[in-house]
């Protein structure tokens, strides 16, 4: 068979295998040698094998696909627990008191139509954040992590008598994350407030145990008053006079809060400065106390142990650089480097001050603002108080059925009167609280008007006042005088305090340049007083209005007090036109009823009105 | 032939449920969210009236693709309730009467806890039984706690006297859906300094 050979060539048979029988082969001379043709890719012998998977591993064959399988790590803080006293769950609301408002009254102004066609905008919450030099984690984190403020108090667990104002809750949200803070707001805008439910919050957060209160003398009484509104769940102490009883409160006690006032302090300095005594937080009222260098007010507030130091304090301090540095070196000492010139104070010191103005939250605030200062009478006017009471008691009771109202009424004035003074030594209490926030008004270039229902004490008030260029107004001053006062009053910007009676200064005024009004001691009626208010208070007026109304505690007028604030909201609930007062004087009952008197005198008649014998101008 | 009562078997198939008297009046806020480092989760517990009492981070997880083929639909389910919330949830310290989700994937955790876990998100809840495609059922309430209603699986409808009562010692100034913002704030920070890191 011949092969019938494929173009090309040379063709090299290798095997005979191919061939079959009957196939007849020619033979080719070729010309050269046959031998094999190595290949790189068969250098190594090709063992197979099936556990040498290292073919099958290498790349580019194979590549990695990875694991499958999926798992996560996790990392957590705890938070602080609070007392157990601090962690009750909240009472039901059926159990709760009823709501009371007890010294906060506000003007009904007129709500504009809600607005449906604009779309609502996002609430704001106001929140306590974390300040610029907290830089551990964890701390940061408890900040983040905090409800909001707006809306928690409304809740069963916090409750308190009336809503804070938003101003007000940043305030809160200012003071809780700091370690030094110097709350400066304007006279009457609730730097008490803000500062107990700063403290109630801490405390409920396991933030803070312990903490103390330095206050003046005059106040510490209100500020007992004021957490008692304010946070009535949380247990406070006044160190008491008895030195040993101190030495006991200072090293034994366990009561989260205790308060002092700046001369028992002083007088305990070593204790204050024991290292066993210890506080979380320690506040300053009225901080400017602090403000003379040197002093030893100053050198034993800031040898107290402390981890916060929060002040309090109503005139511009910011204004007045010696009184900031001096403040300073107890609210962060070392904060302020000495001979820092003021233009560098402001840098230093503003993340750690919050002040503002009335006019800046007028729009949060009420246009009038009545707030009740209570004032612990001084040693020798509480003597002089508590004989005159007793032998007044003493003389009614023994006057039988021959008593009449007219008698009660000159006790009650008698000891109204030593209210304001004591008439052997001269001493007040109101007095001195009065020069003190005196200062703060004048300090923040506002006016303010007193009234009283005596002309003696305005005599006496303004020689206390005289640096504030005071102005009497009043029945003792002749009518041709009176318009040039008012006048003056309004004018000179160096006159800011105007002393008034209730008689000639609650009528036919219009004062509306003033922003602060005190009442030095309190009218019979309701009514009257509003008028009184109402001369600052009146369209045209600016700024909120801040009525202050002193009130000696534990006296005649905490007790007269009582009843014309049940009138004044009687008032307010049936008669909304002011300008018409209605007659709303205590009754003869509640007039005897102002003392521990059994006698009672004959029914004849109708009972004398008790205005009628006012000896007031 | 026995016939196998489904009710009576699905119930005894729900883990105890604690009485009214012992539940815990603290609630738990959970919330994953997805940024380009992966998903992960915070976890906030909270009193009654919300103040914090323990908060917890996962790492970021980002599934490779080889996983996203092989978890396939299971995917999400996987990684909201059995990864990150189950062990958010279970390694907590502080005990919880209810868990708080922000999204409708992280509903199945409910399965893995002993606890009701409900979901607040307006969005539409579109999830599908386990290994079926059939529609998720929910059971819904309106509460005053809360701004939207609350959602929870359907298949756990007999949590709702228990969620309820815990509902019930919740304080009124607290509304479920704030404190979302706060754990997101709070997750944003550990970001920022950098306390997460990624896990394969």
């Amino acid at each position: 068979m011949q092969l019938e050979m494929p173009s090309g060539g040379p063709f090299v048979a290798i095997s005979s295998d191919w061939l079959v029988a009957d196939m007849t082969v020619e033979s080719i001379e070729l010309g050269y040698e046959l031998s094999t043709f190595p290949h790189p890719r068969f250098e190594r012998p090709l063992i197979v094998s099936i556990r040498d998977s290292r073919l099958l591993s290498s790349p580019p064959w194979v590549r990695s696909l990875g694991k499958l399988d999926l798992h996560v790590q996790t990392e957590a803080w705890k938070f602080p627990a609070p007392p157990p006293e601090f962690d009750r769950p909240p009472p039901p609301r059926s159990e709760r008191a009823p709501e009371t408002i007890t010294n906060r009254q506000v003007v009904d102004l007129p709500e504009w139509p809600e607005d449906t066609e604009s779309p609502a905008e996002p609430k704001r919450r106001i929140r306590p954040r974390p300040t610029r030099d907290t830089v551990v984690f964890k701390d940061r984190l408890l900040f983040l992590l905090q409800p909001p403020l707006d809306g928690l108090f409304q809740g069963r667990s916090l409750g308190v008598p009336f809503e804070p104002f938003p101003y007000q809750l940043e305030g809160i949200a200012f003071l809780m994350p700091r370690h030094a803070a110097l709350l400066a707001d304007e006279m009457g805008l609730g730097k008490t407030a803000q500062t107990i439910l700063s403290l109630r919050l801490m405390f409920h957060q396991g933030m803070i145990r312990s903490a103390l209160l330095v206050a003046p003398k005059p106040l510490i009484h209100n500020w007992c008053r004021e957490l008692k509104l304010w946070a009535p769940d949380l247990p406070f102490e006044v160190f008491p006079t008895d030195p040993e009883l101190r030495r006991a409160t200072w090293h034994v006690s366990n009561c989260p809060l205790k308060l002092i006032n700046y001369e028992l302090l002083t007088r305990d300095a070593e204790l204050a400065a024991d290292p066993r005594t210890f506080f979380d937080v320690v506040v300053l009222d009225e901080a400017q106390r602090i403000k003379t260098p040197g002093s030893k007010t100053a050198s034993v507030v800031k040898s107290i142990p402390r981890a916060r130091s929060w002040a309090l304090s109503g005139t511009p301090v910011e204004n007045h650089p010696d009184d900031l540095i001096n403040i300073f070196e107890f609210v962060d000492p070392g904060r302020i480097p000495p001979n820092t010139p003021p233009k560098q104070l402001k840098a230093l010191t503003a993340d750690s001050i919050l002040r503002r103005t009335k006019q800046q939250v007028q729009s949060d605030m009420p246009p009038k603002l009545i707030r009740d200062l209570t004032i612990e009478l001084t040693p020798a006017q509480q003597a002089t108080y508590t004989l005159a009471e007793k032998e007044g008691v003493i003389h009614l009771n023994a006057l039988g059925e021959t008593i009449t109202v007219q008698h009660v009424f000159q006790l009650v004035l008698r000891l109204k009167q030593i209210c304001n003074f004591d008439p052997r030594t001269g001493e007040s209490a109101k007095l001195e609280q009065l020069v003190n926030d005196m200062e703060e008004v004048a300090a923040n270039g506002h006016k303010a008007i007193v009234f009283s229902q005596w002309v003696e004490p305005l005599a006496a008030i303004a020689r206390a006042l005289e640096r504030f260029g005071p102005l009497q107004y009043h029945g003792r001053i002749p009518h041709a005088e009176r318009i040039p006062i008012l006048d003056r009053f309004k004018n000179d910007p160096n006159c800011q305090v105007l002393l008034m009676s209730y008689g000639t200064g609650s009528v036919g005024l219009n004062l509306q340049f003033a922003n602060y009004v005190f009442l030095f001691d309190r009218w019979w009626n309701p009514a009257i007083e509003d008028q009184a208010i109402n001369r600052a208070h009146r369209i045209g007026q600016k700024h909120p209005v801040t009525v202050t109304r002193f009130i000696s505690v534990n006296t005649i007028e905490q007790r007269i007090a009582t009843i014309l604030d049940t009138k004044r909201k009687v008032f307010n609930d049936l008669l909304a036109d002011a300008d018409k007062p209605a007659t709303l004087g205590l009754t003869e009952e509640e007039i005897f009823s102002l003392f521990d008197i059994e006698a009672r005198p004959k029914r004849n008649g109708s009972p004398p009105d008790p205005q009628a014998s006012q000896t007031c101008h | 032939m026995a016939v196998i009562d489904t009710q009576e078997s699905a119930a005894s198939q729900l883990p105890p449920q604690p009485a009214m008297t012992e539940l815990s009046g603290n609630l738990g806020f959970l919330s994953i969210i997805h940024d380009p480092s992966g998903l992960l989760g915070g976890y906030l517990v909270t009193n009654g009236w919300g103040r914090p009492l323990e908060f917890r981070i996962s790492t970021a997880i980002q599934p490779n693709r080889v996983q996203q083929i092989l978890y396939g639909p299971t995917l999400t389910d996987y990684l909201y309730a059995d990864l990150i919330g189950k062990a958010l949830v279970e390694k907590s310290s502080t005990a919880v009467g209810m868990v708080i989700v922000d999204q409708p994937a992280a509903l199945p955790l409910r399965r893995r806890v002993d606890v009701p876990v409900v979901c607040i998100s307006p969005a539409p809840l579109q999830l599908h039984e386990p290994d079926t495609e059939k529609p998720q059922e929910y059971v819904s309430l309106t509460h005053p706690r809360s701004s939207v209603p609350l959602r929870w699986l359907a298949s756990h409808a007999s949590d709702q006297p228990l969620i309820e009562a815990i509902l019930a010692k919740v304080d009124p100034s607290l509304d479920l859906s704030e404190p979302f913002t706060r754990v997101r704030e709070a997750i944003g920070e550990a970001r920022k300094l950098g306390g997460i890191h990624r896990a394969a």
